[in-house]
This record gives structure tokens, C-alpha cells and sequence, in this order.
């Protein structure tokens, strides 16, 4: 892959406009046609990336536009996984989902929306999933003996999504676990899970873990030392975690846990409508570069933008490549 | 015509309900209605909540079209203000029809004193009565001789109830030991509290916690950290006292109840409790009507009734054309405008004791701006309402969706606010009867739309629950608790 030194991309979803929120929800009342509504996606994603690309973002996403939210895009697909379709009126909400029998395997159908990105833009694309320890905490199991059980076939199921995606052309791939964080102490199978699911991919692969953005809000709080030093077994490239709102404490974690990852950086708060500077991303960004090498880091917002308004996303995005090329510019790169 | 009866408890309007459709149909056939009027004509019954209020008899609210037209007319009845008798309602009843004839060609007002031009309710000068009474509570307070509280239903504010308190400080030791055990709990702990009044309630919460730290072996006392807001600095300082032994936890805010995040902005997610008591129903608020699918704002202007205007010119000795600059002057804050500071007090009390509100609809789209709160919108509301009655008058409750929708960024991921107030709690309750704005002592007091703030909750991640207050027979207040929703 040709990226330049710290790349930038955006964790995974784009702002969210306040118009196409109301046509998903008319979408859910009947008012509009399926067909209409993908129309309106495919508008909504082309003006997502190209607003990443005059931001200018090194690596583009389709903003996650088409997902009511970071579950039900999945839950839906997935084969097996019974949903209770009268369970919500707002788009946003999560469906009432159950598993009442042994997971089937069958496609999720994700490659037609990454080929949509692909041909959308001559950039870096990437594709973001939910992982299997998210969707597992947010279906009803009424199946497998444990949740473990259930996220192990989660995982086979998506292990062959994530190779029809590499088939498709897909080389930058990242898994979503927030509920890691609320969870610790699922860890130990946690990890398990997602090396079933990386198994065999192709492809650059990151996991994302936060503290949560359900509304633009935390879930929880804490540190990142519960994932040490389980975290260290899992078969990914890259961690992406947040550090703007939280600030850089954790950082050092990384230098007592020394390993073979990148850092996906969290350099702007997604939970605030202040706009950072390019120097408060810089200063972020130098702070990382005291314990990892500059080759070792890409930066990023701390999660998605969903919760923003598009005018501060793209501001906020703005400053970040601003902050990423002064620091560029002091490496000589 | 339509009449809808409201149901106020224990106070039937059945008799006057009676007299007042045999009033109708006799003014129909002696002619003394249009059959326009007649057509497009709502009664509204036993419409008020509060005894003191801002409403006379007979009141009427309607709508005009470009061309002056009525296209909405709705009349209200306090049946409690009705004088028994055959000739009250029909002369009010006629009174009101006259003015709304009258209206369309802009006669002038014989009946009455005008104090201002017709605007948003939060933009009227009884807001600024409002005000004056809270700056000015001492002098109030003194000149009727009893306190605020004893104002209160109950003689004593809810919000001051030992066993409520003790129930509110064990439900939070509660949190805390859950999240102890989970260390999901942050070394300093956080609370607020809005509006401290005399720092009475706050002090009596530290001492329970305090009290069940000793009982139950635990130490979170010492690793609270208490802030007190008001918009008084006054206020805030007249709490220090109360809270003498709870000072090294106490910090003492100015602060905006519309807008604590923008003073607290460095504890944005960091606050585990945030309370307030009576607080919300005091906030500017407005009133919306969704009549035959479309959307009103009710505008309002205060006014004297001439007859309540002749006898206070006379028992102060002024020309009547003297009150209106008299009333700006109090307004404005001047104390001894009428040569003698007691003298300045009685008229203040007089002047509110009459003061009416006449309300007139404009429909949204014909208003200049937006009379929506930061965040809601005609499309929000709409979706909102969706499953509300299709024809209701309720309130938009501005000050406390703007109020509300600031604090709850406020809130720690497990963190909770809880507001005790006055709540309209389901929007179905606009249909049997309506909430205000009424009087309480120099105060306005108005329902909170419950309804619409656990919708506007939902809508930032937040789930609400209304539980009726129970340790105060007889209290019509609820809390309010919030919690962050999955």
C-alpha cells in the first residue's frame, strides 16, 4: 500500500444529516420505497466521500450512511438471527434481535456497498464491520450453551464476509468491539473470537476499540490497561483507539506492552462540537510519536463523526490533516 | 360547535356545562352569534388548573387568516369564576363574542388596559413579573408576611422531605457501591444541584450520606465534590450558611438553569447526580395548538381589566392613564416609584393580583422566527406528536427542554438526573384538562411537558421516568429520573 507516513482516515461513519435521519425514519413508517431509500444512500455516501477528500483524508470510507446503526446493518444480514421488524420506530434505534437456532452460513452481501466506495474514489478505501463480541452483546441468545458460543459462529460467518470483501478488492478492513470496554472481563474470549474471525484475511486489518458513541455519549469510562496484556494475542495490525476526550495517559501503556502494533490515534473528540486546532492534533500526535514511531502510527478521530454535525465534521477533519501535515513537515516527510 | 368538557377533580363544571349550551343556543336564535362564528366555534370547560391565573370568565383564542377572516375560535370558561346566577355567563359569553366581532375591524379596547403588544409568551412581561418576584422575594416576602415555601401547596416545599431525601441518598450510595465493586466508580464523584435555594435540602443529603457512610462502613463522602448552581449570586450566598459543615466538598456556581453545560463545560460526562426541585415550572415556556393538521403558536399580551385598572388608580390616587408608565417603572426595578417604598410593594401586589393574559394563534409558518428550542424543530415536533392526539393545545416548555437538553451532557455514563416538579407526564393528559400558566404568590407556576421531554431524551440517548412524589398527600408533583438508555 502507497500511504504516506501517519495516514489519516476517519474511524468509520461520517456525520449524519439531520435530512437523511428523517428519511430513514419515513423509510420505517412506510412512506418511502426501499428502492427510493437506496437511491437517497448512494447520493448521501458520494457527497460523504467527497467531503473526506477535500478534507484531505488518505483513506476514505462510505461514511457508514447506509447503517441505521452500528448493529442492526449486521444483525439483519446475518442468516439465522431473527428480528422483530415492528421493534423500532426510530431509525437509530436497535432492533429486537434473537438467535434461537444454530447459525447458518450464508453471505452478508457487504462487497456491493464496498465496490460502491471503490468506484467512488481513486483513495484508500476502507471497510468497517461490527465485531462478533458487539453483536453477540446485542442479540438475544436463546440458543448456544455461552455468549462465547454464539460469537464463535458470529465470527465463522463473517470470517467469510471479510474474504468475499478482500475478493472484492477490499485491503483496509477494521473491526468495531466498543463493548469490549464495558465488558472486560470477557476478554480471554473475546480475542479468541476475533482471531476466528481475521483467520485467513488478506487484507490490513485494525480493531477499533472505544468506550462507546451510542448517541454521541460515552458508555463507559475507565482505562485502557484491561486490555493488556490479553489484547497482545490478537491477530491484527492495528489497535484504533480514542485519546482526544480521554486524554493520552494511556499511552504509556504501549511502552510497557511492547508489540508488534500500530496505533490507529485518537486525536479529536467526537464528543463535542469544539473544533480543535491543527496544533492540538499536532501536539497529540508528538505525544504518540515519544513512544511509538512514526511508522507505527495513523491518526484518526477517537470514533465516528455519526453524531456531528456535517459543518464540524468536515472541520474537524480539516484540522486533523492539518495538524497530521505539521508534524509531517517537522519528521521531513 | 364542539364543546370539550375538562375534567379539573372534585370540581365538577356539570351545571355550568348545563347553562352554558342552553346560553349558546339561546344567543344563536336571538341572532346575537354568526353562524360563521357558530361554525368554527370550540368551548373549552373547566379549563384552568391554577385559582390564581391569568384568565377572566370568558376568554376567547382565535385565529385570522390574511384576509382577517377567523379561522380558529375557541372560548374558555373558568366555570369557577362564573357568578350563580342566570345573567353572568350570557353577558360574558356576549362580551367575548362582541370582542372577537370587534377584533376583525381593530376597534379599540374599551374593557381594558394594554400592557404590551401581542408576542411569544416567554417574550411577555409577566416573565418579567416573574423575575422581579425572585429578585425582590425578600421585600415580597415581607410585605405578606409568609415565606415562599408557606406559598407552596403543603406549606413546605417537596423537595425538603426527610423520608424523600433519605430515599434519594440511599438510591445513590447504591450506584456508588455498585460501581465500586465494578471500579468502574471515579475517584472524585461529582453532583449538582440546580437552583439551591436556602441550601437547606443539599445540606440535609450530605448529612444522609455522610450518616450511611458511618452506618455502612463506606468512605464516599470525602471523595464528593458538590456543586451548587444558581443564577443568583445572592441566592448562593445565602445557602453558605446552611451548608457551613459540607464546605470543603461545596463549590458554589453562577450558573444559567438554561444552560449549565455552558458553565460546567469541563465536567461534560463527568457527573454522576444532577437535581433540581421546582425549578422547570418556573421556566419561560410557550403553548402550542395542532388543530386540523396544522401547528399554532398562542401569543400573548398582558393587560388590567378596566374595572380592576379604575380601582387601583383609585386606591393609589392616580390618573388611570398613570398605571401603564407606573408598571414599567416597577418593572424596571425602581423601588420607591411611588414616593414611599411599602406604597411601591402594595401596588406591585395589586397590579399582579389583576393582571390577564389575552392569547391569539398564529400559525407557525406565519410566525417571523422560529419559536422552537435549540435542537427541536416543526419535523422533530411533528414526529413527536405521532402518537399524540391529533387535536391539542399543550406546552412547548421551552425553558425546560432548553434547560434539560443542557444538562444531559452533564451526566456520567451511569450518572442520573432527577428533576422534581410539576409534569404533564402523557400528552393524552392535555385532553381532560390544562395546566397553567397560573399565579403562585408573585410567581408564574406552569406544567412542565413531561411528555415531550421524554421524547426529546429519547432522541439523545436517554430514557425517562416519571414516578408521582409520595411522601406529601396530596402533592401533584412527580420526579423525573433520567438514565442513559443502551
Amino acid at each position: 500500500m502507497n500511504l504516506p507516513i501517519l495516514p489519516t482516515a476517519i474511524v468509520g461513519s461520517y456525520a449524519m444529516p439531520g435530512w437523511l435521519e428523517r428519511l430513514k425514519t419515513e423509510y420505517f413508517a412506510r412512506r418511502i420505497s426501499r428502492h427510493d431509500l437506496d437511491e437517497i444512500h448512494d447520493a448521501a455516501v458520494k457527497a460523504a466521500i467527497k467531503d473526506q477528500e477535500i478534507a484531505g483524508l488518505d483513506i476514505i470510507t462510505d461514511g457508514e450512511l447506509r447503517r441505521d446503526n452500528m448493529v442492526d446493518y449486521f444483525v439483519e444480514r446475518m442468516p439465522g438471527v431473527q428480528i422483530d421488524r415492528s421493534s423500532k420506530k426510530f431509525y437509530y434505534d436497535f432492533y429486537d434481535s434473537a438467535v434461537q437456532g444454530k447459525l447458518p452460513t450464508a453471505s452478508l452481501g457487504l462487497a456491493p456497498d464496498f465496490r460502491f466506495l471503490h468506484a467512488n474514489t481513486e483513495r484508500h478505501a476502507k471497510v468497517c464491520i461490527t465485531g462478533p463480541h458487539c453483536l453477540t452483546k446485542r442479540i438475544r441468545n436463546q440458543y448456544y450453551p455461552t455468549e462465547e458460543a454464539l460469537a464463535s459462529d458470529l465470527a465463522k460467518v463473517m470470517n467469510l464476509e471479510l474474504k468475499a470483501l478482500v475478493k472484492a478488492g477490499a485491503r483496509l478492513i477494521q473491526i468495531d468491539e466498543p463493548y469490549y470496554s464495558g465488558f472486560p472481563e470477557d476478554l480471554d474470549w473475546g480475542v479468541k473470537v476475533l482471531n476466528t474471525l481475521v483467520e485467513g484475511v488478506d487484507a490490513h486489518l485494525a480493531v477499533h476499540i472505544c468506550y462507546g458513541n451510542r448517541y454521541g455519549k460515552p458508555s463507559w469510562e475507565g482505562s485502557y490497561r484491561y486490555l493488556f496484556p490479553r489484547i497482545l494475542d490478537a491477530k491484527v495490525h492495528q489497535l484504533t483507539l480514542e485519546f482526544a476526550r480521554r486524554g493520552g495517559e494511556d499511552l504509556d501503556l504501549f511502552k510497557e506492552f511492547p508489540s508488534t502494533f500500530e496505533l490507529g490515534l485518537g486525536v479529536i473528540d467526537v464528543k463535542t462540537h469544539d473544533v480543535e486546532t491543527p496544533e492540538m492534533v499536532a501536539e497529540h500526535i508528538r505525544k504518540a510519536l515519544n513512544v511509538l514511531p512514526p511508522e507505527k502510527v495513523w491518526v484518526l478521530p477517537d470514533c465516528g463523526c455519526f453524531h456531528l454535525p456535517r459543518d464540524i465534521a468536515f472541520a474537524k477533519i480539516q484540522a486533523m490533516v492539518e495538524g497530521t501535515q505539521i508534524v509531517r513537515k517537522e519528521l521531513g516527510k | 360547535m364542539i364543546l370539550n368538557l375538562n375534567h379539573l377533580h372534585a370540581k365538577s363544571a356539570a351545571a355550568n356545562a348545563h347553562s352554558v349550551v342552553e346560553t349558546m343556543y339561546a344567543l344563536l336564535e336571538e341572532k346575537l352569534i354568526d353562524q360563521s362564528q357558530f361554525a368554527r366555534l370550540r368551548i373549552q370547560l373547566d379549563w384552568l388548573q391554577y385559582k390564581q391565573n391569568f384568565r377572566e370568565v370568558v376568554s376567547v383564542v382565535e385565529c385570522r387568516n390574511e384576509f382577517g377572516e377567523q379561522t380558529v375560535m375557541d372560548i374558555h370558561v373558568d366555570t369557577r369564576q362564573v357568578v350563580p346566577g342566570p345573567g353572568c355567563l350570557r353577558k360574558e359569553l356576549l362580551r367575548a363574542m362582541e370582542r372577537s366581532r370587534g377584533g376583525a375591524h381593530h376597534e379599540p379596547e374599551a374593557d381594558r388596559i394594554l400592557l404590551e403588544d401581542f408576542k411569544t409568551f416567554r417574550r411577555s412581561i409577566a416573565w418579567k413579573f416573574n423575575g422581579l418576584y425572585w429578585r425582590r422575594l425578600d421585600d415580597w416576602e415581607r410585605a405578606t408576611g409568609k415565606g415562599y415555601e408557606q406559598a407552596l401547596p403543603g406549606g413546605q416545599s417537596d423537595g425538603h422531605v426527610a423520608e424523600a431525601i433519605a430515599e434519594s441518598v440511599t438510591e445513590f450510595w447504591k450506584l456508588l457501591c455498585d460501581m465500586e465493586s465494578k471500579k468502574q466508580l471515579p475517584q472524585e464523584i461529582f453532583m449538582l444541584e440546580i437552583g439551591v435555594g436556602s441550601g437547606a435540602r443539599s445540606k440535609l443529603w450530605l448529612n444522609g450520606l455522610r450518616n450511611m457512610d458511618r452506618s455502612e462502613g463506606t468512605s464516599f463522602y470525602p471523595r464528593l465534590r458538590m456543586l451548587l448552581g444558581d443564577y443568583s449570586l445572592a441566592t448562593l450566598d445565602m445557602s453558605k450558611p446552611a451548608l457551613k459543615e459540607h464546605e470543603d466538598l461545596c463549590s458554589f456556581v453562577v450558573l444559567d438553569a438554561l444552560n449549565p453545560l455552558q458553565t460546567l463545560a469541563f465536567l461534560r460526562h463527568k457527573v454522576l447526580h444532577v437535581h433540581s426541585n421546582n425549578m422547570y415550572d418556573n421556566l419561560p415556556d410557550e403553548e402550542m395548538l395542532r388543530r386540523d393538521g396544522r401547528m399554532y403558536l398562542v401569543e400573548a399580551r398582558t393587560y388590567l381589566p378596566m374595572q380592576d385598572a379604575l380601582r387601583i388608580a383609585a386606591t393609589f390616587d392616580l390618573p388611570v392613564e398613570k398605571l401603564h408608565p407606573m408598571i414599567e417603572r416597577l418593572l424596571d426595578g425602581s423601588h420607591d416609584f411611588l414616593g414611599d417604598h411599602d406604597r411601591s410593594l402594595s401596588f406591585w401586589q395589586e397590579v399582579w393580583k389583576a393582571v390577564r393574559l389575552e392569547e391569539r394563534l398564529v400559525a407557525i409558518e406565519d410566525l417571523p422566527d422560529s419559536p422552537f428550542p435549540a435542537g427541536l424543530d416543526a419535523a422533530k415536533l411533528e414526529d413527536m406528536l405521532a402518537e399524540a392526539p391529533s387535536d391539542i393545545r399543550f406546552h412547548l416548555s421551552p425553558g425546560a427542554v432548553e434547560s434539560f437538553s443542557n444538562t444531559l451532557p452533564l451526566l456520567y455514563p451511569r450518572g442520573y438526573l432527577q428533576v422534581q416538579d410539576i409534569f404533564a407526564t402523557e400528552f393524552d393528559q392535555y385532553r381532560v384538562g390544562f395546566h397553567g400558566p397560573g399565579k403562585l404568590d408573585g410567581s408564574i407556576v406552569n406544567w412542565v411537558n413531561g411528555a415531550l421531554l421524554r421524547k426529546v431524551a429519547e432522541r439523545a440517548g436517554f430514557d425517562v421516568r416519571f414516578v408521582p412524589f409520595q411522601h406529601r398527600k396530596g402533592s401533584k408533583t412527580s420526579v423525573l429520573y433520567t438514565t442513559q438508555r443502551e
